[in-house]
């Protein structure tokens, strides 16, 4: 029987880094995988569904280039060199965690794990199965897409993950679900000129962003890529048969070549026998962890989707590598007070840090800055000028608390807000950082100014405000 | 026609209230009977409501200001009159000369005022309030206390320090620059990382960023620690607290206390109370121990009285005090000659002023002069505990839960309702053996069922 210093279950963002750190930190180290290494984000989550929609959002520039002055009559796509393009991406990057890890010296076994005590995990791969000593265990399972039982089983009905794995487009698709997958989705397959439908039961989409930011993606959605959005009612009598799937919405009935279900994941405890190391998920199947990743016991953690937290690839790596090293004998509190989320819709969203929403839900008191980038001089240049980047900020202090982007770029423009927010930077901090021009990051120092009461580039509260605030 | 607004007097024994709180700002119309501002005494917070219609023209006396009762605290007239002048507070006993309208002492003459209504717990604003009083307390200099020159006290706040621990060695031990500059080096100010937020937020509510230490692990001060440095700066107890604070140290310091405690049988007083609600008679328990503590008292009359340790003064009269714990402190009504109280009266006037105590109603009146206290815990699952006695008073009852607990009842162990009833006395005046028969003087009354049977 092999025994190692550290087993961890799950090779995704959660799992590998945290065996890599736990290796980095001289302990013995064993992976167990039983799909691929990488997990969903790297296989069936953020790197395949991005590079779709790098490409859809090129194709759609293309066919719209005339707004930049731009010939482009007959632009086309052959969907199937896009998926080998993707699955040419996945390769590589899981060819790169394979040799991290090899390098790191970790061993990886592939099979499922399953406990047979706290300290005893069988790893079992079809007929063959081999017992495991693990000092201690990190559960990074992650999640699956769920999937209710009103949904009929179909090769016309797919989740995220059996998307990914159609050769061809649809010519038209409802997207059941309006969460940030769903909307991704909705936006990509838009561009990719497939006639769209979204189907939210709740009010509206993606219900945690800020209202202002919802609206205005909204907007773009339905104006700009022609989705039909239906919000606060559900898809009923869904069915499929050869030719398409058809379904109910109240009064109307509703057809498409194919249903894309994103009704949010499920964490992955199957197979794992947790009783058997004393384990009992809470209600959702999630798993507890306290503030330095550990469950009740003591010598097991757990990370990422599990564990019920934001089903971030980014937070779950920052997780596996705080349990890492607690597993290795430290003593680190997580810390994930500005957790950075961006969503890849056309356009883009980032968020970090404390919301308006939150802060009206909390009672905190805040002042908001804001800047539109229709008067942004970059923005204008490359033909992006919509959306807004927003500051959300302590009215006494200035501390820029959270902030929210929409607009080209606003994933990569996060960042910055992410920095400034964890480091407690206040408005008048970054009011007085020289951005370069001319940059779409400039809206931040610009929105900043708005919050200290002194905008260049955009109108000035009025004189009494100042007078006041003077 | 302009009318002064003046700080009542609300109790015989009130000497000077503060305005903790003003509901109507200057320029405010004002209509009779409305609610102008709310004060504390050393009782409790009440609110003050105008006898006059018009606008008020000028607060005098700001929140938190301390004045004697019967001074001028703001005027009521029409927009546009002129308003008298007021002298400079804090000063209205002193000097009234300087007040146009000559105070009047006489208590005939009734003040602004008709009713007092107002929570005795003291509102949170007032807290809030005082807190900012505080944080500007221990602030790096007082003028004419401190010598610093300018320059000193200006690097000291833009580093967000406090100069108490720097030493002057400038002209008369003043404290300059280079003292601030050496005092930082040797605090180790540099070494100091501070995020920008945390900065401003001690900046801003002057705490010393040299006392602030990061708890968080990371060796930086950010905001949180802050926050934990504000949640434990000293604040000043508010005034409900003070006045506890003040009467039970003088009484527990000056007082040499005598603690007895026995065990009371309420089994059949349970009973009967159950019988009586039956029949649409509600008593509480606390109904029968004040009835039985009068009935003690008339027959112990060295127990009812006050000694400063050598005079006694017995009371002829029986007024027991009932301590009614409040969500922030505790108030004690009295039920006024209680000798002569039916229990019915009893539990009638002991429901009102216990209503009136928790919804701060209570006149101060209705909370001064008691000659005897009771302190009930019953409702609390305590075993026994002792209470301290109230400043004038020469013992306090202090009354536990009544729990079943196994007795041995004519020879055989049965299980009965038992209520511990612990006695403190002043021993100066109270032996132990007096104490003794006194305590089991209520004890027995509460245990005899003819007695009440009778009574009721």
């Amino acid at each position: 029987m092999e025994s190692f210093d550290l087993v961890v279950v799950g090779a995704g963002p959660g799992g590998y880094p945290a065996a890599i750190r736990a290796a980095q930190l001289g302990a013995s180290v064993a992976l167990v995988e039983q799909e691929e290494l990488g997990g969903t984000c790297l296989n069936w989550g953020c790197i395949p569904t991005k590079t779709l929609i790098a490409s859809s959002n090129f194709y759609f520039e293309m066919k719209n280039a005339a707004e930049l002055g731009l010939r482009s009559d007959g632009v086309s796509f052959d969907y199937g060199e896009l998926v080998a393009r993707k699955d040419q991406v996945v390769k590589k990057l899981r060819a790169g965690v394979s040799q991290l890890l090899k390098a790191n010296g970790v061993a990886v076994l592939k099979g499922t794990a399953s406990f047979r005590s706290r300290q005893l995990l069988t790893v079992r791969e079809n007929a063959s199965e081999k017992l495991v000593e693990a000092r201690k265990v990190i559960l990074a399972t992650g999640s699956v897409s769920a999937r209710p039982d009103f949904l009929p089983v179909h090769p016309r009905v797919v989740d995220s993950k059996g998307f990914l794995n159609l050769t061809s487009l649809p010519s038209s698709a409802i997207v059941l679900g309006g969460g940030i997958i769903g909307c991704e989705f909705a936006c990509m397959l838009a561009q990719f000129g497939v006639q769209t439908t979204l189907v939210e039961l709740l009010p509206d989409i993606i219900a945690t962003l800020d209202d202002d930011v919802r609206r205005e993606l909204r907007r773009q959605m339905e104006k700009r890529l022609g989705i039909r959005i239906i919000t606060g009612v559900s898809l009923e009598d869904i069915r499929a048969d050869d030719s398409e799937v058809h379904a109910r919405i109240g009064e109307e009935a509703i057809r498409a070549d194919l249903l894309l279900a994103a009704l949010g994941r499920r964490p992955a405890t199957k197979g794992l026998a947790l009783e058997n190391a004393g384990l009992y998920p809470a209600d959702g199947g999630f798993l507890k962890v306290d503030d330095f990743g550990r469950t009740r016991a003591a010598s097991i953690f757990a990370v990422g989707d599990l564990t019920g937290s934001m089903q971030l690839a980014h937070l779950a790596t920052s997780q596996g590598i705080v349990a890492a090293e607690n597993a290795c004998g430290q003593h680190l509190r997580r810390n994930e007070k500005t957790v950075p989320a961006c969503i890849f819709t056309s356009p883009e969203i980032g968020v970090v840090g404390l919301s308006e929403k939150e802060a009206a839900q909390q009672g905190i008191e805040v002042r908001i800055g804001k800047f539109p980038f229709s008067v942004l001089g970059k923005a204008l240049a490359s033909g992006h000028a919509t959306g807004f980047v927003k500051w959300i900020a302590d009215p006494g202090t200035g501390q820029l608390l959270g902030a929210q982007a929409i607009g080209p770029h606003a994933t990569e423009l996060i960042a910055e807000a992410a920095v400034l927010v964890r480091g407690e930077a206040t408005a008048r901090d970054l009011a007085q950082t020289i951005h370069a021009h001319p940059t779409l990051s400039e809206a931040w120092m610009e929105a900043a100014h708005v919050l200290t009461g002194e905008p260049i580039h955009s109108a000035p509260p009025s004189r009494k405000t100042i007078r006041e605030r003077v | 026609m302009v009318h002064p607004i003046i700080m009542p007097k609300l109790g015989q024994m009130t000497e000077e209230s503060t305005i903790v709180r003003w509901l109507k700002r200057e320029g405010d119309p004002v209509g009779k009977g409305d609610i102008l501002f709310e004060i504390e005494t050393d009782k409790a917070v009440m609110e003050v409501e105008s006898f006059f219609d018009g606008t008020l023209l000028k607060i005098v006396v700001p929140e938190n200001q301390t004045v004697p009762v019967m001074t001028t605290v703001a005027f009521v007239g029409n927009p546009g009159e002129p308003i008298p002048t007021v002298a400079p507070l804090p000063s209205a006993p002193s000097r009234p000369s300087d007040t146009p309208l000559p105070p009047r002492p006489a208590p005939q003459v009734s003040p602004p005022v008709s009713r007092t209504v107002a929570p005795a717990a003291v509102p949170p604003p007032a807290v809030a309030k005082t807190e900012t009083q505080v944080s500007s307390a221990p602030a790096p200099a007082k003028p004419g206390r401190l010598r610093i020159s300018p320059r000193a006290r200006r690097l000291a706040v833009e580093k967000g320090i406090h100069l108490t621990g720097v030493q002057g060695t400038g002209p008369g031990g003043r404290i300059i620059e280079r003292d601030v500059r050496t005092y930082l080096s040797e605090r180790g100010y540099d070494r100091l990382r501070v995020t920008p937020a945390a900065r401003a937020l001690a900046t801003a509510e002057n705490l010393d960023l040299l006392e602030i230490r990061s708890l968080t692990g990371d060796d930086r001060i950010d905001v949180e620690d802050v926050r934990l440095a504000l949640a434990e700066r000293p604040r000043p107890l508010d005034r409900m607290r003070q006045v506890i604070a003040e009467r039970l140290t003088r009484s527990f310091t000056t007082t040499p206390h005598f603690f007895v405690t026995v065990s009371a049988d309420v089994t059949e007083l349970s009973e009967l109370r159950q019988r009586l609600k039956q029949h649409g008679q509600s008593y509480t328990l606390s109904d029968f121990i004040v009835k039985a503590c009068a009935l003690a008292l008339c027959e112990f009359p060295e127990v009812n009285s006050t000694t400063d340790g050598k005079n006694v003064q017995w009371h002829s009269r029986i007024h027991i005090g009932l301590a009614v714990s409040l969500d922030r402190g505790l108030v004690v009504p009295v039920i006024r000659d209680a000798q002569d109280l039916s229990l019915p009266d009893i539990h009638q006037m002991a429901t009102e002023l216990i209503e009136k105590a928790r919804s701060g109603r209570l006149t101060p009146d209705e909370m001064t002069g008691s000659t005897f206290t009771i302190s009930n815990m019953g409702m609390l699952d305590v075993e026994n505990f002792t209470a301290i006695i109230n400043p004038g008073e020469s013992a306090i009852l202090a009354v536990s839960s009544a729990r079943p607990t196994p007795v041995v009842k004519d020879g055989e162990i049965a299980v009965r309702a038992m209520m511990k009833m612990t006695l403190s006395s002043d021993h100066r005046l109270i032996d132990g053996a007096m104490a003794a028969r006194f305590v089991n003087a209520i004890k027995t009354r509460l245990e005899d069922i003819t007695l009440w049977n009778h009574l009721i």
